[in-house]
């Protein structure tokens, strides 16, 4: 556990205002029971205004931060897409194709740069994956809407 | 005596026991790597325990979180680099004494410490859990808002760096948790015409995705880094034995820590890291060679691993007997609770009592299987771990994370809700909220939400009903004490760190 102090930035506050009034209109839309009463709405309104107001208490006491170290964003991101774009691809083609496509690519983008290994985890991953939680577990797998490796190898 | 019961049980059952000695030596390896937490592991196979029975679920889960807080002191010695927020002071002095070619004897202090830490714990959460569970029982909706009121705040307030940004995590967890049907009125809320979301959020892909894939997003910006391992020499008897003039000194002070951590360990929120600085500071106070601490003392490791290991079993006291989890585990643990149907709570004692008591004998067994494989294999354990490769390791967990998420309920949509949290776990990290709050607010809100409505269905003078109970009042005053405290404790390290830089 650190002393050092949290930088307090101005943007933090207006994110949370604008997030807090965001929901406080989205809590306020929500139906009023069978007798006309808030029941439901209490809950999503207090934490809305709670949000709200620490908004303002953030933007109060903004003091100016530390700079961010924004070197690491562009990896972030590319990680963030390949994450996007894996769990899209389930849906499409499949568990072990998108599975056999994302493993070599997260193995690269983490600094794996010997192309045997990055074939072999395209075979490996989805296939001991798939062994574990939907032959072993007996999950049901996810079934590509385009096309589906197991419909051609009978995997089920 | 229920727990001599337990006891029998599990010594019983073979099986049973290979569990708690899997979830042991797993445990143990995940606490000592480097950025990865005990949480991060249970997150992840929580999944894989949906197939299993109660009991070894929960027991695999609950000893995987003992042996984790103490595997973070093997990262803390060996890599100078803690392997848990609470092992950050349990590596004060015990790099220093890997440097000085005794980090062997080191984990040895702080495996015997970590033992009587949380045997100290396991016993009085045992004790005196059955008394909670009765007084719990008595609590009226009012007082049991109240509770829920207070551990929002303390929560938010207490844990991170941050008090405003602390509290809106916990706003956000429980603005996440509303999302979906009322559980009363049936009133979509926050579902913005999406069908998806009339189900609301899952908590077990909101976990992998906060603990789990944030983490990964965390480690993709230490790439390239990798832990340098102290040596490690068994053969020099002098330097990494132990004898017991030695270890000695350290007893007050385990003793010491063993309560201090144990009474944060009840505390919601706290944690760990919190009970293991204050038995350092507590421990260094009332030293005798307060002057070797910071270069090598070895109750400078004793202090912190007792504290940091004895919350384990009083954080699950809030748990189990009034459904509020004082920890992410805790938090998680829920979600095995009801997987398998088991409703938590004070009526737990009345319906499951031979399970809480078989999973705390687990506990008492899980402690003895960490502490005879820390005393003898720690040092095989740090070897090993230099061995994994992190380039390998992060994306198999990425791969990982989705294939769990997706197997809590065999619905794409979750690993969405997976991603988003993964990122936005990373992001809440990065802009200094805290996860923990948001996670633990995520699980409590409906529980608060649902004995708040029956307080107003109960009163006759609307919100007064919680001014008007003096437990709910004296309840409600902590939680605003606790923050009151916080926001001074902070303006003051504030104005330490501004006059400092003057």
């Amino acid at each position: 556990m650190s002393t050092k102090v949290a930088p307090v930035s101005r943007a933090v506050g207006v994110a949370l205002i604008l997030v807090g009034i965001g929901a406080i209109v989205a809590s306020l839309s929500i139906g009023l029971d069978q007798f006309g009463r808030w029941g439901a709405r209490y809950f999503p309104l207090g934490g809305s205004i709670a949000l709200f107001l620490l908004g303002i208490a953030e933007f109060w006491g903004a003091k100016p931060s530390q700079p961010m170290d924004r070197h690491h964003l562009p990896a972030i991101g590319v990680l963030l897409v390949l994450s996007v774009v894996y769990v899209w691809s389930i849906s499409v083609i499949g568990y072990l194709v998108s599975t056999a496509l994302a493993a070599p690519l997260a193995l690269y983008l983490f600094g794996v740069r010997n192309p045997i290994g990055l074939i072999v985890a395209a075979v490996l991953c989805p296939a001991v994956y798939h062994g574990i939680f939907f032959v072993a577990l007996g999950v049901f797998p996810p079934l590509g809407q385009w096309f589906d490796l197991l419909d051609v190898i009978g995997g089920y | 005596m229920d727990i001599f019961a337990g006891l029998a049980t599990v010594l019983g059952d073979p099986i049973l026991l290979a569990w708690v000695f899997l979830a042991a030596l797993v445990g143990m390896i995940v606490g000592a790597i480097p950025g990865l937490t005990a949480s991060a592991a249970i997150a992840m196979l929580l999944p894989l325990t949906f197939y299993m029975e109660p009991l070894p679920a929960l027991a695999f889960l609950y000893v995987i979180g003992k042996s984790g807080r103490y595997g973070g002191s093997i990262a803390a010695i060996l890599f100078n680099t803690p392997g848990t927020a609470a092992s950050a002071a349990t590596q004060l002095d015990g790099y220093p004494l890997a440097r000085q070619g005794k980090a062997s004897k080191a984990m040895k202090v702080a495996t015997i410490s970590s033992v009587i830490g949380d045997v100290t714990g396991e016993l009085l959460l045992i004790m005196g859990v059955a008394w909670i569970a009765a007084i719990a029982l008595r609590l009226g909706p009012p007082e049991l808002f109240a509770i829920y009121f207070a551990a929002f705040i303390v929560i938010g307030s207490v844990i991170g760096k941050s008090v405003t940004r602390g509290l809106a995590s916990a706003a956000l967890g429980i603005l996440a948790a509303m999302i979906g049907l009322d559980p009363i009125s049936s009133t979509e809320r926050f579902t913005f015409g999406s069908f998806d979301l009339t189900n609301g959020i899952s908590l077990v892909p909101l976990m992998i995705g906060i603990f789990v894939l944030g983490e990964v997003f965390k480690q993709i910006e230490e790439r390239g880094t990798r832990a340098e391992i102290m040596p490690t020499d068994d053969t020099d008897a002098a330097r990494n034995g132990l004898t017991w003039i030695e270890y000695k000194p350290c007893l007050p002070h385990v003793v010491r820590s063993s309560f201090i951590g144990s009474f944060i360990g009840m505390l919601p929120g706290l944690g760990s890291a919190i009970a293991a600085f204050v038995a350092y500071g507590e421990g260094k106070r009332r030293a005798k060679n307060p002057h070797d601490w910071g270069k090598g003392a070895l109750e400078g490791i004793a202090a912190p691993e007792a504290a940091n290991n004895a919350v384990s079993g009083p954080s699950m006291a809030p748990l189990l007997t009034l459904g509020i989890p004082g920890s992410t585990i805790g938090a998680i643990l829920i979600g095995v609770f009801l997987i398998h149907g088991i409703q938590i709570g004070p009526t737990m004692f009345l319906t499951s009592r031979e399970l809480v008591f078989a999973l705390f004998a687990c506990g008492l067994i899980g402690i003895v299987m960490y502490g005879v494989i820390g005393y003898y294999g720690a040092a095989y354990v740090g070897r090993f771990i230099t061995r994994i490769p992190t380039q390998v390791l992060y994306p198999i967990i990425f791969l990982t994370s989705f294939v769990a998420a997706y197997t809590s309920r065999g619905n794409l949509f979750d690993v969405y809700v997976m991603v988003a949290a993964g990122f936005a776990g990373w992001a809440m990290h990065k802009l200094q909220f805290n996860p923990a709050a948001f996670v633990i607010s995520f699980v409590l809100a409906g529980g608060a939400e649902e004995a708040f409505r029956q307080a107003l269905l109960l009163s006759d003078t609307g919100l007064m009903i919680f001014v008007t109970r003096p437990i709910a009042l004296a309840f409600i005053l902590i939680g605003i004490a606790a923050m009151v405290a916080r926001v001074r404790s902070v303006n003051k390290q504030a104005r330490a760190v501004a006059l400092r830089d003057a």
